[in-house]
């Protein structure tokens, strides 16, 4: 894997000194540089990273689902140990403990397209369903399908359409916790003028409340 | 005549997987290419099997730049290089410029015209795709080489400002189709009809190679 353009030792240990999450990228960037204690991370330098004082991962949708099933066990221990998920776009080739296949949904109008509420959890407190179903008047950016399969123990927060198919939930696995989200990256709306930009600073207190994160 | 090998290089990305297992593509029967596996020699010398290589869009940058030359080489040995949108094309294939433009997901319902204009309609691609198949959004302008033949362009203030898709047959013996859009990314995400028309036919084209 690639080994050489990553930067200095130096360089990277100024860069990821205090960050408690990691956006995993793909040589872009994850649009939340600046944010404290956040930190991007190549995905292919994932493995042999310290992830020991890392306690959560953001996983979005355009990262390379073949290198991450390979790396399942990583992951699964991650998770196990406490480390929190979030997981966005359509997983195709399950990485993770508990994840099944995303299924298109073959929606005919907006109706289809529509974020319904069903449960409660605290990334999208205040954040109004409105908000998501349309994004400058469209629908479809936040989801355009969802998980039949989920764990039992699943809390889903969001269903897309009258039948509800779940699009959002949260499960655990061992002490940590997986947030699943299958449409665009939850942390791409942080600069939307409305309620959805709420999102990602309450996605980052959650995984980080449990970890001590306020008192650091 | 012998099926036209196409090659698909793909980064395993969810619309990646998702459009090598559409039965329109498979139809094809492509050769899946994993970037990341062009790091081996047995990986690249896949590449010398193929009559077409199609690079899919939003591929990791740095790999693909580093293996240009590879990708090159199928060009070079007179087979066809198809290069679609967001793989930084500007910094791997020679004597091309590109400058970013915002993209603009909304036009078709603020009603904005995204000034693409269709060039050399006598070219035989048209003969496979719509005109309206390019017609949506882009990312960003490309500047190529001279004697380039162009097939899109947006145009600003009345003048073209850049191209969005152009056929290359005078930099190598064999030919380079280059985009800027997206047509993978759309497919495989389950968005938008036209990306999926354009992935089809210019699947369609280079099946029939002319």
């Amino acid at each position: 894997m690639p080994t050489d353009t990553w930067g200095s030792t130096t360089t990277q240990a100024a860069r990821y000194s205090g960050a408690s999450v990691l956006a995993l990228t793909m040589g872009d960037d994850s649009g939340l540089a600046g944010t404290p204690r956040v930190a991007d991370l190549d995905l292919y330098r994932l493995p042999g990273f310290d992830l020991s004082r890392v306690c959560g991962l953001l996983l979005g949708a355009h990262l390379d689902q073949i290198f991450l099933r390979r790396h399942q066990g990583l992951l699964d221990e991650f998770i196990s140990r406490g480390g929190r998920l979030a997981i966005c776009g359509q997983v195709v080739l399950p990485f993770a403990a508990g994840l099944t296949p995303f299924v298109p949904l073959a929606y005919r109008n907006v109706d289809d397209l529509t974020v319904r509420r069903v449960g409660e959890h605290p990334v999208w407190h205040g954040v109004d369903p409105h908000d998501l179903t349309f994004r400058r008047g469209v629908a479809g950016f936040y989801g355009r399908g969802y998980y039949p399969a989920l764990p039992p123990d699943a809390l889903v927060v969001h269903g897309l359409g009258p039948n509800a198919y779940p699009l959002d939930a949260i499960y655990p696995h061992g002490a940590g916790e997986v947030l699943l989200h299958g449409g665009n990256d939850i942390w791409g709306y942080a600069g939307d003028t409305t309620s959805a930009a709420r999102m990602t600073p309450q996605l980052l207190d959650w995984i980080m409340a449990e970890h001590g994160g306020a008192k650091r | 005549m012998s099926r036209t090998r196409i090659g698909l290089l793909h980064g395993g990305a969810s619309y990646h997987l998702t459009t090598l297992a559409d039965p329109v593509v498979a139809g094809y029967q492509p050769c899946p290419l994993y970037l990341p596996d062009l790091d081996e020699a047995a990986g690249r010398a896949r590449l010398d099997e193929l009559d077409v290589l199609i690079v899919c869009d939003r591929l990791h940058p740095q790999l693909v730049r580093r293996h240009g030359q590879a990708l090159l080489g199928v060009a070079r040995r007179g087979a066809t290089l198809v290069v679609l949108g967001e793989v930084e094309a500007h910094t791997w294939l020679p004597g091309v410029d590109w400058t970013p433009r915002p993209t603009n997901f909304w036009w078709w319902r603020t009603g904005d015209d995204p000034g693409i204009q269709v060039h050399t309609p006598e070219h035989p691609i048209w003969h496979h795709l719509d005109t309206k198949d390019v017609v949506w959004h882009y990312h960003g302008l490309l500047h190529p080489p001279p004697g380039v033949t162009p097939l899109a362009s947006v145009d600003e203030e009345g003048a073209t400002a850049g191209l969005i898709l152009y056929e290359d047959r005078v930099s190598t013996p064999g030919r380079i189709l280059v985009t800027t859009m997206d047509p993978v990314h759309h497919h495989g995400s389950n968005f938008m009809p036209a990306a999926t028309r354009l992935l089809h036919n210019l699947l369609r084209w280079v099946s029939v190679a002319d």
